[in-house]
């Protein structure tokens, strides 16, 4: 007897950048592979990540719903794991579909869909350091003015 | 030394309604789930949220799962 589970799946950016359909297919011809019925599988979102998970600080989201019976999850999630493509995944049991999933789900479907191009995970370039002998002279500098202020001082404290 | 005035503390108001009907604890629903989180983003008590147990142990198992997707963060 078969089973609703709805799975989130993170997509490495780099493949979703060369083919949406390719990196959709990574994760559907999985579940098929192992006997699931796939019943609505969409692009959720392209977002930052939380935090960088496999090194990487971006990621693509996809959401889907399945039916498969027996214990047909635990067989398919060795699979992900060992996937590099899928950077992290989540299935939980689902009572019933939610309402406007399967027209998201057709809607990708239909002709002359496509997908935004993910944007480079590099979202800053590190400035260079700053050139040491500058501080140099600035340094050798320093050494006489100290020992005038230390003579200035001494002789105050004579004074005194 | 003065004593602490704690009459004129005001009490924070609980985050979510009284009700608890509120349908969006999911782990896809971020923005809803961000607010029940501290600067430090740790869950908020049962007395901030306003949750009953069962509402808080959902929305517990909620942000736990957006945490492990990297919706939400661990830490900060």
């Amino acid at each position: 007897m078969s089973k609703l589970y709805e799975g989130m799946f993170l997509l490495d950016n780099q493949v979703v950048r060369a083919d949406w359909a390719r990196a959709k297919s990574v994760v559907t011809d999985a579940l098929q592979k192992h006997g699931a019925k796939v019943v609505t599988s969409r692009r959720w979102d392209e977002r930052k990540l939380a935090y960088p998970i496999k090194g990487k600080r971006r990621a693509t989201y996809l959401l889907t719903f399945f039916e498969i019976g027996g214990d047909g999850v635990n067989s398919m999630r060795r699979d992900f794991e060992l996937d590099e493509r899928v950077l992290r995944y989540l299935i939980i049991g689902s009572e019933a579909l939610p309402e406007g999933e399967l027209e998201k789900s057709q809607a990708e479907l239909a002709e002359g869909f496509s997908v935004p191009t993910p944007p480079p995970d590099e979202e800053f370039v590190e400035s260079e350091p700053e050139a040491p002998p500058a501080e140099e002279p600035a340094a050798e500098e320093m050494v006489p003015e100290a020992m005038a202020a230390a003579a200035d001082g001494e002789s105050a404290g004579e004074r005194n | 030394m003065a004593m602490l005035d704690t009459r004129s503390r005001v009490p924070l108001k609980p985050i979510a309604s009284k009700n608890c009907d509120d349908p969006k604890i999911d782990y896809k629903e971020i923005d809803y789930l961000a607010k029940f989180l501290t600067p430090q983003a740790q869950i908020h008590s049962r007395k901030r949220s306003g949750f009953c147990a069962q509402c808080q142990r959902e929305l517990k198992e909620a942000i736990k799962r957006a945490r492990h997707l990297g919706l939400l963060p661990f830490v900060g």
